[in-house]
């Protein structure tokens, strides 16, 4: 016993030295700006830089729409499988896994190749139809995690008792999406929205390729260019993923806990 | 007990400041069943724990075969134990399950394998040894814990719960089952039950434990009929309990509701005026004049429940509620509620609780 | 293909009580529309891309069939870089799945206070979206040739880093810094697992004259396995398509093979536009075999699952 509990404390140790000396040194690395002593330089640049707030803003919008287009496609689709179609739930669970299996570059290789102004469909055509190409593509791959969190979401209120009993009541569909499901799996929903945040915030693969201004694209540029600015980017990025974790943490207080359910 | 097969001895626990075991004493005969009965919190599972040794005392000690086993681990113990929720290891066959603890041993491949087809042939499961436990009932997948904790011929067979995750039908054949083989194998077991039905039927001797303490150690026969707290005779059956007044300790004669009755023996250590507390199964109460229960006292039926062979009724004597029950007789009208009743009981039947 | 996210959330379960099949045929139109919304987003964003890929990579230019792109992937630096991706990812996969299942068994069964745990699952879920471009940054600041780590071993303990041939921009380089995100990643998928070990049956077993060895090796293993290989897939799968981190770190020094995809979506460097579809279609392969191989695996062997 006492023997397992000093390989535990050692494992953690290692663990927490290999997790928590890289977040230390890039700080320490960041605050090395100014010749001689620690100072926020580095940060100030990086803050005072008309693209930095550009992109960064950029992705934040594209992040949101990201987060509304897969909410849209992801929560009637996640609804009407546990309602009426149970039976094609593991063909959704497949597709839903793809993005996982399939790499982003090989997706976003095949949209360039699809959509090309030429084609039936160019989005690339214009700048308007690319960045909508780019939320769609940021859609595909935060698709299996905002797929799972809203589905446990749904799981945990049991849909089908809801949704019946709202008919019994008398309300129709809108009322029934609206005021009964949607409120139930908010909780869910932000989680899935903060987790995509997260994933597409520093994204670089697709916008890289889409030739959008987003954040990703900005950090490569800063980190072939610059010395100090990488290492104070990293810590802010670090940052806004632990906040989005934070956010989901501090949902999964809030969520509804089985209520309905005997387990 | 001359020679008992395990005997705990003065054994505490506490889990930090709380304490849930206080000072149990109980010696088990070899082959003997007991039950340890009591409500949730009682301390009876952490008792059976500390015998299996996944416990380990604050103090006392625990002799099985005259041999101290309080320092051994549970691997080291050799005994068999069932757990409320079958516990089987899902990734192994009914068979290869019931082979673990014979595995482990290192016994020899093919005495295992005559070994496990007995088993299967004492739970009555010969044809399921390949089966996985996903793919058993509830009550299958029991009989195979049980099949496994046998096995390797354990001296201590304990059982955690092991019905209550079943339901009403099969707990009750599997108890008969359980009590069954645990008779032609002759092994010391030990039950754990909150359900006093269960424990009532199927055992040698109950254990009602109360607050960390054995309250009451006895033959189903003594525990349901004379219990000596009030705890076990509330806990054991439905009670009546009815308040009245000692007019005369040494004739034993009671005033109850206004009416005299004549308990037929003294009460000792009570004095005219004290108070005291009787109680009266509903099964030694009949509903009017009844030969061999001169005991009467006069009241109006409350509620009549109609429950198929049986009617219980319930009256009311002064303030107190009184039920009894009397065989549904298809010739006679059901007793109305509202109407004056006499109820009948024998003397000897009253217990006098303490406190 | 792989289900190893499912395996996050066991209970998934299709919950029986169709409709009544009557209705079901009469609102055949408008059931389906309810999910088409979906259907049409994978098909138009996911399925026809990639599917698009895959067909190109067995075309000539002028449209006929052909497995000429296919046998070009054997040319030495197209080999050699998927020989390097499938060394780090694998590396990456294997040795982040031990730590992580390391990490795991510490906070679960280490007897350690509650709050290592739940500091370490916060952590590992941030930990494990920390990827891509700020990851290289945060390791190039750690073990570049300024960073702190090298500067400290260098200056306190007198011990030089990059004499023993050690660089950030290598293939050692480059799998530590996977690690950064892989192992949380198992820590997040696999502790619910070990959660899942249920505490009677270790106590079973003990009843039953098992030591704490025999049964890890009869039950914890055994259990435990399908839900492990099934993290070591998606870690593999993880580092495989990962681009920016090795991106950001080495530029195109490290002949990765989503480096060198990338190189041709951007610039054709390969003078053949169906070379660069076999070389997807490659990455589909592996990946997609890793997963095959793993279905395959688990029905094999674990016959027990429901």
């Amino acid at each position: 016993m006492k023997r397992g509990k000093f390989w535990a404390w050692l494992t953690f140790a290692l663990g927490a030295a290999y997790f928590i000396i890289p977040l230390l040194a890039t700080m320490e690395f960041a605050m090395r700006m100014r010749r001689g002593t620690y100072s926020f330089d580095a940060f100030a640049v990086v803050f005072g830089d008309p693209r930095f707030q550009a992109t960064f803003m950029y992705s934040v919008v594209a992040a949101i729409f990201t987060i509304l287009l897969g909410v849209l496609i992801v929560v009637p689709t996640a609804y009407w499988i546990r309602l009426r179609m149970p039976q094609i739930r593991p063909v959704i669970e497949f597709i839903t896994l793809l993005p996982l299996v399939i790499p982003a570059i090989v997706i976003v290789f095949g949209y360039i190749r699809m959509y090309g102004s030429n084609s039936p469909l160019p989005f690339l055509g214009s700048a308007r139809g690319t960045d909508a190409l780019l939320v769609i593509g940021y859609a595909t791959l935060a698709l299996p995690y905002m797929y799972r969190a809203v589905d446990t979401g749904l799981r945990t209120i049991d849909v089908r008792t809801l949704t019946e009993a709202a008919q019994i009541l008398g309300a129709g569909w809108t009322r029934i999406i609206t005021r009964v499901i949607l409120p139930n799996v908010l909780i869910a929903v932000l989680s899935g929205a903060f987790l995509t945040f997260a994933i597409v915030i520093g994204e670089f693969t697709i916008a890289s390729l889409l030739n959008r201004p987003a954040f990703g694209p900005y950090l490569q540029n800063i980190g072939a260019n610059r010395a100090y600015e990488p290492a104070a980017l990293a810590v802010i990025t670090f940052v806004i993923t632990w906040g989005c974790m934070t956010v989901i943490q501090l949902l999964a207080r809030f969520a509804p806990k089985s209520a309905n359910r005997p387990n | 007990m001359p020679d008992p097969f395990l005997s705990i001895q003065s054994v505490k626990k506490s889990f930090g400041e709380t304490a849930v075991v206080r000072d149990f004493n109980l010696d088990v005969g070899r082959g003997e069943f007991i039950s340890f009965l009591g409500p949730s919190g009682c301390g009876k599972t952490t008792m059976l724990r500390m015998v299996a040794g996944f416990e380990e005392p604050s103090a006392g000690r625990i002799v099985v075969d005259g041999k101290d086993v309080t320092n051994l681990k549970p691997n080291q113990r050799k005994i068999g134990m069932v757990f409320q929720a079958y516990a089987l290891f899902p990734n192994l066959t009914v068979a290869q399950n019931i082979a673990f603890g014979l595995n482990v041993a290192g016994t020899p491949r093919a005495e295992t394998a005559k070994r496990v087809s007995e088993m299967l042939v004492l739970i009555g499961l010969p044809q399921l040894g390949d089966r996985f436990p996903y793919q058993l009932s509830g009550g299958q997948q029991q009989r195979v814990a049980l099949a496994r904790a046998l096995a390797p011929k354990p001296r201590l067979l304990l059982l955690d719960e092991p019905l209550s995750a079943l339901d009403a039908k099969v707990r009750v054949s599997l108890r008969e089952e359980i009590r069954q083989i645990q008779k032609e194998l002759g092994i010391t077991t030990i039950f754990v039950t909150h359900d006093q039905e269960e424990a009532l039927s199927i055992s040698d001797r109950i254990v009602v434990m109360n607050n960390g303490r054995a309250d009451q150690v006895g033959t189903p026969f003594e525990i349901y009929n004379r219990p000596t707290t009030r705890f076990v005779a509330n806990f054991v059956g439905t009670l009546n309990v009815l308040e009245g007044q000692v007019v005369d300790a040494g004739a034993g004669t009671i005033q109850v509701a206004g009416q005299t009755i004549e308990l037929g023996r003294s009460l000792a250590g009570r004095s005219g005026g004290d108070g005291v507390s009787l109680a009266l199964r509903p099964e030694a109460v009949s509903l009017g004049r009844t030969p061999g229960r001169p005991g009467a006292l006069n009241g109006t039926i409350a509620d009549v429940h109609f429950l198929g062979s049986v009617i219980r009724v319930r009256t009311k004597v002064g303030d107190r509620t009184v039920s009894l029950d009397t065989f549904n007789d298809p010739a006679l009208p059901p007793p109305v509620s509202g109407s004056a009743a006499e109820i009948a009981f024998a003397p000897r039947d009253l217990m006098v609780l303490g406190d | 293909m792989t289900t190893d996210i499912t395996r996050i959330e066991p209970g998934a379960v299709v919950r029986p009580g169709n409709p009544p099949a009557r209705r079901r045929t009469a609102r055949m139109p408008t059931h389906w529309l309810g999910v088409a919304p979906f259907f049409l987003f994978a098909i138009m964003f996911l399925i026809l891309p990639t599917g698009y890929l895959v067909v190109g990579a067995f075309q000539n230019p002028q449209g006929g069939l052909t497995l000429a792109n296919i046998a070009a992937l054997w040319e030495p630096t197209i080999r050699a870089a998927y020989w390097i991706s499938i060394k780090v990812s694998f590396a990456s996969a294997v040795l982040g799945a031990l730590a992580g299942l390391a990490i795991a068994i510490a906070i679960v069964r280490g007897g350690l206070p509650g709050w290592v745990r739940g500091a370490t699952l916060t952590f590992s879920g941030v930990a494990s979206n920390f990827a891509g471009i700020p990851l290289a940054f945060a390791f190039l600041a750690t073990l570049g040739r300024l960073g702190l780590v090298t500067i400290l071993l260098k200056d306190v303990f007198g011990f030089n880093l990059y004499a023993t041939g050690f660089n950030i921009l290598s293939f050692w380089g480059l799998t530590l810094t996977y690690l950064y995100f892989q192992i949380p990643l198992m820590v997040v998928i696999i502790t619910p697992a070990f959660d899942g070990l249920k505490k009677e049956w270790g106590e079973a077993a003990a009843t039953l004259g098992a030591t704490q060895w025999q049964y890890w090796r009869m039950v914890v293993i055994p259990v435990l396995w399908p839900s492990f290989l099934g993290t070591v897939i998606l870690l593999f799968a993880n580092a495989f398509g990962a681009i920016a981190t090795a991106y950001a770190l080495t530029g195109s020094s490290l002949n990765i093979v989503p480096i060198l995809l990338y190189a041709q979506i951007r610039g054709d460097v390969l003078h053949n536009p169906h070379l660069g579809y076999a070389i997807a279609f490659g990455m589909i392969f592996i990946t997609g075999m890793a997963n095959v191989f793993y279905i395959w695996f688990r029905t094999r062997s674990e016959r027990w699952l429901k």
